[in-house]
């Protein structure tokens, strides 16, 4: 391991890697990707791999976008098959509440080029998924050119490349402290040794809040678990991940045609826990079941849990720290890290690099939650 | 092709039925698995393989390796080893994934008891083999309630299928048949208090010791004080060319096939292996009438006992010691097999490549412990090669790292049904001694240091040398994790 370095990205999961892979393909090739322990093995590995660009504001719809753009040519880029799908994305909407939401979505998505419409639930069944059962749906908001890929393949395609760049990837090697001297950051200390470098990126998803401290910096992130399951694999029968915000649900069948499914309990207390529970796998089946009849024949293979990094705003928290220069933060995804992955990286890693980045991200600087309330994206799981 | 006639067995099964194979009619007998009735109907090809398309009977037999996948009712996915046959059935062969009809499928009544409760018992163990059994007759006698979980229809784990005179020591059923310790074994529980759920699977264990079980398709969750994980453990593969071909089928398959089936596996068999579990199939299948061509053994010398290797000599078996098996041949089934010699790295001798007319390959080439319930829970496991593998680490009490949850038998590392029942003997003292009053623990004591001291004597000599290498590391990594032992 090195003992020095321009730049240290402390966690291996999309985010971290994809930071370490643009800081490199910038020419900042002196990195140390140090991850605790197998890459993906955080919130990545266990997510659901969904890319949505149905967004309630401006900002987020655009980095949404973005992002979906440097999907689609990733697997080129990057020389690895990603599973980068265009299936679309369905959000069926339930109440009052939400169909007012979707039409004001729908306008401003649109508005920002977004080829998205409004169905009827006759033409969720005619013309996207048939086998959906539409009891309750008022309405539904269909965007085809959202889409999901494999985050395994993902994360590993992008650590590879860096690799291949001159970065250096340190597994199973968790970073203890952040060291820092009048207010500037001066490396890490891990559990292999010291890594001296005057810029740090703090990218450890809920681990964020305990490493920062090291620091003296406190992120206002609270971890919540979320679980998720997986069927057997079928023959894929239905394109998009179909979404609804008041079920709380979301699913979709992956390229080797497993159904993959979350929710997202309301109930579920703060805190470290990626335990599974019996609860979910029946509150989860039912919706399923509800959603889907024909699921109901189809056997769960397995369930597990992950955690949300979730901050005031529901964003993400980027950029460099107030008090500790050079220390960078790219946390707080508060579930919806793996889509936007690309393009924060890409902006992240241009901070870091001292570039302008092509899209302002101040307003997700950290700072912003001691200026005053924040308001929250309605468009969250 | 059925076993009609048989020198230990009687076959009893359900009434002739009809059912539909790939729109053909065909008869089997209710109750007995699928795939054992399409067996004796000759049919060997129960699905075709996902990736490339390759022709695929089934291995285990015991609803562990997915390989006997089929479409029955219109429903993918359906392991037929375990799935017993009904009236009217309609099975098709099934190529790639699943897919599901498109049939409209009802939305049912919803239920306010799901996933029904069936409460608090003080210990659950899962496993109804001789482990859990002899685990449930301990605690049982000490006063303590347990349910016993065994996902087959009837308990006895892999003794059901044993129909030879056991080996080991007078005290622990030697010179008795496998068939009949198991019977010796439930009739044991029958006056303790120990319910016995067969037909029901533990798919998980979840916090707050909480078991998820399946029974009658219905979802149910129990909770328990303490739980004994004595789950047995699975066959081994072989990696050579064909070797997923149908015909190609583990140890412990053939034997529930013909054993507790009534059906051979085919008419002339080539035994992979030559330990105790390689030669008593093989003596088996000759009782059952099958031909056994050869029992190759990659070892100069075999591992199993001389008296079984004797019997199957005397018939005129060859056993060939450092041989194995390069291919199997045949396109839709095993058509024969290309076996040679070997040299001392596992390197087959150019030249000495002999082929061999059979219709099935048996391979017993040791087991591996079940250990996902252990791991799923979060005790700690380690991969200990004398043990056969990946195993929850666990102290002398057989005790895993997550307190209250014990192991034992093949689960905690491959070794015998007689040793297997004095370790679910020891779990499940060990596991009783929290209900238990004080004044009562003197004669604990005493019944664990009897159990330790059979085990002793069971592992001591040269056929216990692996369990008790095994056994000691075990022991090792216990104490080091802060054990009590
Ligand atoms: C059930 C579930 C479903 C989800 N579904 C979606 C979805 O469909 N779409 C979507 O966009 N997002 C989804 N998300 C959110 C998404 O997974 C995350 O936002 C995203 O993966 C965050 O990536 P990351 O790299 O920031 O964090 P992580 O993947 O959590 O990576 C952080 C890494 O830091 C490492 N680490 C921690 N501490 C240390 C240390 N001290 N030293 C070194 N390394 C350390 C960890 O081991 C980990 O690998 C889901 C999340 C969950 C839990
Ligand atoms: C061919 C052969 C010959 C043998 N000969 C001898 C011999 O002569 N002498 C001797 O001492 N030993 C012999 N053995 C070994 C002996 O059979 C095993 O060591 C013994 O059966 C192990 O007992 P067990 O209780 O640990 O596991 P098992 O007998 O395998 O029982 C485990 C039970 O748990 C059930 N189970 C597992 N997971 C679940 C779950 N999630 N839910 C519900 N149920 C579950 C299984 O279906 C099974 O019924 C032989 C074995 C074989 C294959």
């Amino acid at each position: 391991m090195k003992s020095r370095a321009e730049c240290v990205i402390i966690g291996g999961g999309v985010v971290g890697t994809a930071i370490a892979y643009y800081l490199a393909k910038a020419g900042m090739t002196d990195c140390v990707l140090v991850e605790a322990d197998y890459l993906s093995s955080g919130a990545t590995g266990r997510c659901g791999g969904g890319i949505r660009q149905q967004w309630s504001t401006e900002a987020n719809t655009q980095l949404a976008i973005e992002s979906v753009r440097e999907f689609s040519s990733l697997s080129e880029e990057l020389d690895a098959d990603i599973e980068f799908l265009q299936g679309g994305y369905l959000v069926l909407a339930y109440t009052d509440e939400d169909v007012a939401q979707f039409e004001r979505n729908v306008a401003l998505q649109q508005g920002l080029g977004l080829d998205v419409a409004i169905l009827t639930p006759d033409e969720i069944t005619d013309r996207v998924v048939p086998q959906l059962n539409t009891d309750g749906v008022r309405m539904a908001t269909y965007c085809p050119s959202d889409a999901s890929a494999n985050p395994f393949l993902t994360t590993r395609a992008y650590a590879d490349a860096a690799r291949r760049l001159g970065v250096e990837v340190e597994l199973f090697t968790p970073v203890t402290r952040v060291l820092t001297k009048r207010g500037r950051v001066t490396g890490v200390e891990t559990s292999r040794g010291t890594i001296r470098a005057p810029l740090v990126v703090n990218v450890t998803g809920s681990h964020s809040v305990p490493i920062a401290k090291t620091a003296g910096v406190d992120l206002p992130i609270t971890p919540y678990r979320r679980q998720i399951l997986v069927t057997e694999p079928l023959e894929r029968f239905f394109d998009p991940m179909i979404i609804s915000f008041s079920l709380g649900v979301y699913f979709r069948q992956v390229r080797h045609g497993s159904v993959i499914g979350g929710f997202g309990d309301p109930d579920e207390p703060a805190g470290f826990n990626q335990t599974s529970s019996l609860e979910f796998l029946t509150t989860m089946s039912a919706k399923l079941a509800f959603l889907m009849p024909r699921l109901r024949s189809v056997k769960i293979v397995r369930q597990w849990g992950g955690m949300y990094d979730l901050t005031p705003d529901a964003q993400p928290i980027l950029g460099e720290t107030d008090g500790v220069d050079g220390f960078f933060q790219a946390n707080g995804f508060s579930g919806h890290g793996f889509m936007i992955a690309p393009k924060v990286a890409m902006l992240v890693a241009q901070v870091v690099a001292g570039q302008k980045p092509d899209l302002d991200i101040s307003r997700l600087n950290a700072r912003r939650f001691t200026e005053g309330p924040v308001t929250t994206d309605r468009s969250v799981v | 092709m059925r076993i009609t006639e048989h020198p230990i067995l009687k076959f009893e099964k359900g009434p002739l039925v009809e059912f539909e194979h790939d729109g053909r009619k065909l008869k089997g007998h209710e109750g007995e698995s699928i795939a054992a009735a399409l067996h004796a109907a000759g049919v060997r090809v129960l699905r075709h393989s996902i990736k490339l398309d390759r022709p695929r009977g089934f291995f285990c037999a015991i609803g562990r390796c997915s390989s006997c996948l089929m479409t029955v009712d219109g429903v993918p996915n359906v392991m037929t080893c375990v799935t017993a046959l009904s009236a009217g059935m309609r099975i098709e062969t099934q190529t790639g994934k699943g897919i599901i009809p498109d049939v409209h499928f009802p939305t049912p009544p919803t239920d306010p008891d799901y996933p029904r409760d069936l409460g608090n018992v003080p210990l659950a163990i899962v496993g109804a083999g001789p482990a859990g059994l002899s685990a449930a007759i301990a605690a049982g006698q000490l006063g303590v309630r347990s349910v016993v979980i065994d996902e087959n229809p009837v308990p006895g784990g892999q003794l059901i299928k044993q129909t030879h005179m056991f080996f080991g020591s007078k005290e622990h059923h030697a010179r008795v048949r496998g068939i009949d310790i198991g019977a010796i074994l439930v009739k044991e529980i029958e006056d303790l208090p120990v319910d016995c759920l067969t037909g029901t699977t533990v798919l998980g264990l979840y916090p707050g010791r909480m078991l998820a079980l399946l029974r009658n398709g219905r979802l149910h969750r129990l909770t328990a004080d303490s739980v004994i994980l004595a789950t047995g453990a699975s066959e081994n593969m072989l990696a050579f060319p064909n070797s997923d071909l149908p015909g190609v089928y583990g140890a412990g398959a053939v034997q529930t096939l013909m054993n507790v089936d009534g059906v051979a596996p085919g008419k002339r068999v080539l035994m992979i292996g030559a330990g105790n579990i390689g030669l008593i199939v093989s003596y088996q299948l000759l009782q059952a009438g099958v031909e056994v061509a050869a029992v190759v053994e990659g070892l100069p010398e075999f591992g199993g006992y001389h008296v079984h290797a004797a019997k199957i000599r005397r018939a005129g078996v060859p056993i060939m010691t450092s041989h194995t098996v390069l291919r199997a041949l045949g396109t839709d089934r095993v058509e024969g097999a290309v076996i040679s010699k070997i040299d001392g790295d596992w390197r087959p001798i150019e030249g000495t490549e002999v082929e061999l007319d059979v219709d099935t390959i048996c391979l017993a080439v040791g087991l591996t412990p079940n250990c996902e319930l252990a791991s799923q829970f979060g005790c700690d496991e380690a991969y200990v090669a004398e043990l056969g593998g990946r195993v929850a680490i666990h102290d002398a009490s057989l005790e895993t790292t997550v307190p209250g949850v014990h192991i034992a038998g093949d689960a905690s590392g491959i070794e015998e049904a007689s040793t297997a029942m004095l370790e679910g003997r020891l779990a499940g003292l060990s596991a009783a001694a929290k209900f238990l009053h004080d004044r009562e623990m003197g004669e604990l004591t005493r019944l664990r240091s009897e159990a330790e001291e059979g085990l002793r004597a069971l592992r001591a000599g040269p056929f216990g040398k692996h369990a008790r290498a095994g056994k000691r590391k075990m022991l090792a990594l216990a104490s080091a994790r802060g054990g009590d032992s």
